[in-house]
């Protein structure tokens, strides 16, 4: 915001010389404004670009596997990779599986299945010299086949009061015969934003946030797609969140 | 610049978009609605001090004034069996069904609608006659037993 007011001042300065400059004469002359052209060729001259590795850069997600291990109602890996198209546009996908059991008050449930992201990366990092970092922002396309297993439920039905004591009246019933729903998909959309950091030559450090919104989705009978590989938990609104972080390498194979 | 505020605008939409089912606020397994109507003239409520229980159970209305009643089925049987009091004359009705679980909400889970709804009087004390006006019992809006006296 600040930079944009500096940059407002700048305009209307500019306004206010260009309006001087109509009522009296250039104290500019000829010569003078040949040197400073001449001044300007030399500067661009001199910033040379840094030339920059182009090649495929794979890697893989670190918290996944870690969540496997500390989480007993979660397994499930991603791998990444990007390829630079430009110098700051990559063409970016992420694809892996995801097992998560979750427990709600009357019920479990089990997602699993296997997804694919794919779309683009906008670095706006400034580097400077050699230096080769990225903050994104990026947009993705995803898709994801996988099964919805209700593990077991208790019928939901609310407490009778008496004398002021709420409880169930009769015991509600209890299923646990596990009823799976079988090739689910859904479609969605999400933008990226995120970092990576070129730590040693060609391998980065990154990390990624996602903000995903369904687009389509084949639902369960009887059930809901509550959670999604890829999408996580799909929120009230068809909106969900997702991280990662990442430890990649690039092959190098061009410099440009 | 630009793009800080792009996405700053971004979160601030994700933010406000994330929205949790976390609250069951609707109505779930439905009771049962029975309303007491004068026998004579089948179209008016009719109060009666009552009391309401099944068999080993607590009352779940006693010595309420009332002209409609709202009681819980049981779920994991097809039957339940009402005792239905008034001034200590005991009449007992039985209710059939079968239950179907419908998936409601996340926050909710499942609950139970029942259908085939049947009412046998085991008994004439008090009560003249009754009548259901459905036989799928799926919400808690309408009067789904009438019972006339």
């Amino acid at each position: 915001m600040l930079k944009y007011t500096i940059s407002c001042c700048f305009v209307l300065f500019s306004c206010v010389f260009y309006a001087q400059d109509k009522t009296t004469t250039s104290p500019v002359s000829e010569k003078d404004s040949i040197a400073i052209s001449a001044l300007e060729n030399t500067v661009t001259k001199d910033s040379v670009a840094f030339k920059k590795n182009y090649g495929l850069r794979l890697g893989i997600d670190l918290s996944k596997p870690i969540l496997s291990l500390t989480k007993d109602n979660y397994s499930g890996f991603e791998i990444v990779g990007d390829y630079r198209i430009k110098r700051n546009l990559y063409i970016a996908a992420e694809m892996g599986y995801g097992e998560q059991n979750t427990r709600r008050d009357t019920y479990r449930y089990t997602t699993d299945g296997s997804f694919i992201t794919a779309g683009i990366n906008v670095n706006t990092f400034k580097n400077w010299l050699e230096m080769d970092n990225e903050i994104y922002l990026g947009a993705r396309y995803g898709f994801s086949t996988f099964s919805q297993t209700v593990e077991n439920y208790t019928i939901y039905q609310e407490g009778t009061e008496i004398n002021g004591v709420s409880g169930p009246y009769f015991e509600p019933r209890y299923e646990d015969t596990p009823v799976t729903h079988d090739s689910l998909t859904a479609h969605w959309f999400s933008i990226v934003f995120g970092f990576k950091v070129q730590t040693l030559k060609n391998l980065y450090l990154g990390f990624s946030f996602q903000m995903n919104r369904m687009l389509s989705t084949t639902e369960p009978d009887n059930f809901k797609n509550l959670h999604v590989p890829g999408f996580n938990k799909v929120y009230s609104s068809d909106t969900g969140v997702g991280f990662n972080y990442t430890i990649s390498y690039r092959i190098p194979l061009y410099k440009k | 610049m630009k793009i800080y505020l792009v996405a700053f605008g971004i979160l601030l939409m994700a933010l406000t978009s994330c929205e949790d089912d976390d609250f069951c606020d609707k109505t779930t397994t439905p009771r049962l609605i029975i309303g007491f109507y004068d026998k004579d003239s089948p179209e008016s409520h009719k109060d009666v001090p009552i009391y309401v229980w099944a068999e080993n159970k607590d009352s779940i209305y006693e010595l309420a004034v009332v002209d409609s009643i709202l009681i819980p089925l049981d779920t994991q049987n097809n039957t339940t069996r009402y005792k239905f009091s008034t001034t200590n004359i005991i009449d007992e009705l039985e209710f059939s069904y079968t239950t179907s679980d419908e998936f409601l909400s996340e926050s909710c889970g499942y609950i139970a609608y029942f259908n085939d709804f049947t009412v046998s009087s085991q008994s004439n004390n008090w009560i003249d006659s009754v009548k259901i006006s459905s036989t799928n019992i799926e919400n808690e809006t309408e009067t789904h037993v009438k019972i006339y006296h």
